[in-house]
């Protein structure tokens, strides 16, 4: 994977700095561009499929909403495209439309190329030997590998529910497999926590580690840049237009 | 004995740092709230409208952290294992849920579930790490994460004073609930996507709009049309839940047996 070779919070740093500055700019080719600079990333890291998929299936019911509302029930606009009882289209408001859509659209195919780049063991590993209190790692390792364990279960459930000759309507359904889900889950918790506590957690002071995080001189310099950028950048863009507001 | 084995240090210091960063994040959320609702700023994405998108973004998600960040040293081991399930579970439920096609969300249980056995400061913990985790799959709710926080900071508050004693007590606890839920989130949603990012949701915001309602104003009333019914159905089956688990469980948590919050039901 492209991303394996750099560290998880340079990709997330430059990512805010990108949607941070794009949002900011708000002006369509800049985000049109930075949408198909994530495509060709995704291409090189041969994800680009998922990317499309993953991003379509928020990006599209987010658009139809924002053209429902700002296209179909326009309330301004002097260049009216069509007219009929309470729909007015107008050009203006399918420019709006189109704006906040793309938007949008930089937010999510920007967080989710990160998600696809990013080894989700060097994202808790970094958490780790980071300043964040060690809980933090803790619960995003333990939420990320508990879920296809859960999902295991809850399929487990389901299987069992039905050999059972259980299979009544959707509320027993979701019944039948729910609390047993939730029951089971909260007691392998209820487990869980004297041996966690009984092994000292969470760690205070340093410990040695066996996954190392791919970083550099060069990565944290990106890093700093793309913080600085997060922050200064959109002030640098809309400071103008504030002083002439 | 203790039920962490190891007592946890909490100096005056300790203490301090987390009020204070509640007390700013608490400030930083209401002051862009107010800011937004008093000003209402037109231009969503001209003049003034990116920047309000940005510091509205900037500045939900920053109150977020600010309050999980005075949260989490203090929580816990018992809290700290029941957060990732309770986290797995508002997605896992989620998705169930959207399985059986029916028009709810139900993605807000663990969250609910984690503030009635834990407490306040738990159930705000587990909203916000909740969105921060669920952002990594879909990176719009990131700015709900605010919005998150205050479901389980009301979960834990309604629990604390007595909504779990009767059973329907839980559902009116959470109508309440989802009102202050929409009408804070809504801001965000008007602001920052310019609407709603459902579907179901834009049509209702739409009708609003074409009445002569602003947006902040046409998606609040969306908001107050589904965040109520979902919260009391979700503080329903998340009360259900919690009664269904064994009295050894739900008694360990030092939340449930300090503030009695099952009542008759904690001492069977």
């Amino acid at each position: 994977m492209a991303g394996s070779s750099l560290h998880p919070f340079t990709i997330l740093a430059v990512a805010a700095a990108v949607v941070a500055t794009t949002t900011a700019a708000g002006i369509w080719w800049i985000s049109a561009a930075v949408i198909t600079g994530c495509l060709v990333l995704a291409i090189r890291a041969h994800c680009a499929r998922k990317l499309v998929l993953l991003s379509c299936a928020i990006i599209l019911p987010a658009f139809t909403s924002q053209l429902l509302i700002h296209a179909v029930a326009a309330t301004h606009g002097t260049r009216i495209l069509l007219a009929a009882g309470p729909v007015t289209i107008t050009a203006e408001g399918l420019g709006l439309a189109a704006a906040l859509g793309l938007r949008t659209a930089v937010l999510v195919v920007a967080g989710i190329l990160c998600t696809l780049l990013i080894d989700r063991h060097q994202l808790v590993a970094a958490i780790d030997l980071s300043k964040a209190p060690p809980q933090l790692g803790y619960l995003v390792a333990a939420t990320l590998f508990l879920l296809p364990q859960l999902a295991g279960k809850q399929h487990a459930i389901g299987q069992a529910q039905q050999l059972r000759g259980v299979d009544a309507g959707w509320f027993q359904r979701l019944r039948l497999r729910s609390v047993p889900l939730v029951l089971g889950s909260l007691q392998d918790a209820a487990i869980r926590a004297p041996h966690l506590a009984a092994r000292g957690f969470p760690a205070t002071g340093s410990r040695t580690r066996w996954r190392t995080v791919p970083d550099s001189p060069c990565q944290r310099r990106i890093r700093y840049a793309a913080v600085a950028c997060t922050l200064l950048g959109p002030l640098a863009i809309l400071a103008p237009v504030w002083m002439g507001a | 004995m203790s039920p962490h084995l190891i007592l946890v240090e909490t100096s005056d210091r300790h203490r301090q740092r987390g009020r204070l960063l509640t007390t700013i994040g608490t400030v930083l959320l209401i002051g862009t709230y107010l800011m937004l609702v008093t000003t209402q700023p037109d231009g969503l994405v001209d003049g003034l409208g990116q920047g309000v998108a940005l510091a509205t973004f900037a500045a939900y998600l920053a109150a977020a952290i600010l309050l999980l960040a005075a949260v989490l040293p203090d929580l816990p081991v018992s809290t700290l294992t029941l957060i990732p399930v309770a986290l797995a579970l508002n997605i896992l439920l989620g998705q169930l849920v959207g399985s059986v096609m029916i028009p709810l969300y139900l993605d807000s249980i663990g969250t609910v579930m984690v503030g009635f056995l834990a407490g306040r400061r738990a159930g705000a913990a587990t909203g916000v790490l909740g969105t921060l985790i669920w952002s990594l799959f879909s990176p719009t709710v990131l700015p709900f994460a605010a919005g998150a926080a205050l479901v389980g900071f009301l979960a834990g508050t309604a629990a604390r004073f007595g909504a779990l004693r009767r059973v329907y007590l839980a559902p009116v606890a959470g109508l309440f609930s989802g009102v202050v839920v929409g009408v804070i989130s809504a801001p965000v949603a008007a602001f920052v996507f310019g609407g709603t990012s459902g579907v179901g949701t834009g049509a209702v915001v739409a009708a609003f709009r074409s009445m002569g309602d602003s947006l902040l104003s046409a998606v609040t009333k969306q908001a107050l049309l589904s965040d109520p019914g979902d919260k009391a159905l979700v503080f329903l089956l998340a009360a259900l839940l919690v009664y269904a688990l064994p009295g050894r469980l739900s008694g360990g948590f030092d939340f449930v047996r300090r503030y009695r919050v099952l009542g008759q039901r904690g001492t069977r």
